[in-house]
């Protein structure tokens, strides 16, 4: 799924690593999560969204082409 | 089996349990094969001996369970979980085709306990193409 994780990482100046210990994830897990190849749970979802203080469809956009 | 750079705790735990338990197989499994000859045995005697090197191989089915039930990151839990999925369908289909093969005396009878360490093969070898998904 298209979305903006990259880009509020980069705001903040985060590494992956940085995001990854900030969700209690794997950085593989950020990784995939921000290419668009896995879309995380709902939990982790959310997680993401108060992490940078955000609802969750200003994050994801599911219907990205 | 290799599941992510970054070894969760989850991860550790798993390898605490696993390692232990193959070792204790192994001793088992020998001590086992020993004992029915040496002591001739039979009736219940052999049956517990016979079953014995069976109940480690039974606790590493539990220990990859756990793993699957104690990992909190999700993609790796999901990894694990797809490779399992591949194992078993490739397990069933190789242990199906060989059946029929064995029932028309085309391939020689194999032991079902061989099943887990195919199942375990073909698992492992799911899983660098279920990762390469999300790379």
């Amino acid at each position: 799924m298209k979305n903006r994780l990259k880009v509020l990482r980069a705001e903040r100046d985060w590494s992956q690593a940085d995001l990854a210990d900030r969700l209690e994830v794997s950085r593989q897990t950020v990784n995939a999560i921000e290419t668009g190849k896995y879309d995380p749970s709902l939990p982790l979802a959310f997680k993401i969204g108060r992490l940078f203080e955000q609802p969750i469809e200003t994050i994801f956009d599911d219907e990205a082409a | 089996m290799a599941l992510s750079q970054t070894r969760s705790s989850a991860v550790k735990r798993y390898m605490r349990r696993f390692i232990p338990a193959m070792g204790l197989y192994i001793v088992v499994l020998f001590a086992s094969l020993y004992a029915i000859k040496a002591m001739a045995a039979t009736g219940l005697l052999l049956w517990i001996l016979a079953v014995a090197p069976a109940m480690p191989i039974l606790a590493v089915i539990a220990i990859m369970g756990l793993y699957i039930a104690e990992e909190t990151d999700e993609l790796p839990r999901a990894v694990m979980v797809q490779s399992m999925l591949w194992g078993i369908g490739l397990t069933l289909a190789a242990a199906t085709v060989w059946g029929f093969l064995e029932n028309a005396d085309l391939v020689p009878h194999l032991s079902s306990f061989l099943i887990f360490p195919i199942f375990c093969a073909a698992m492992g070898l799911a899983q660098p193409f279920v990762w390469r998904q999300y790379r």
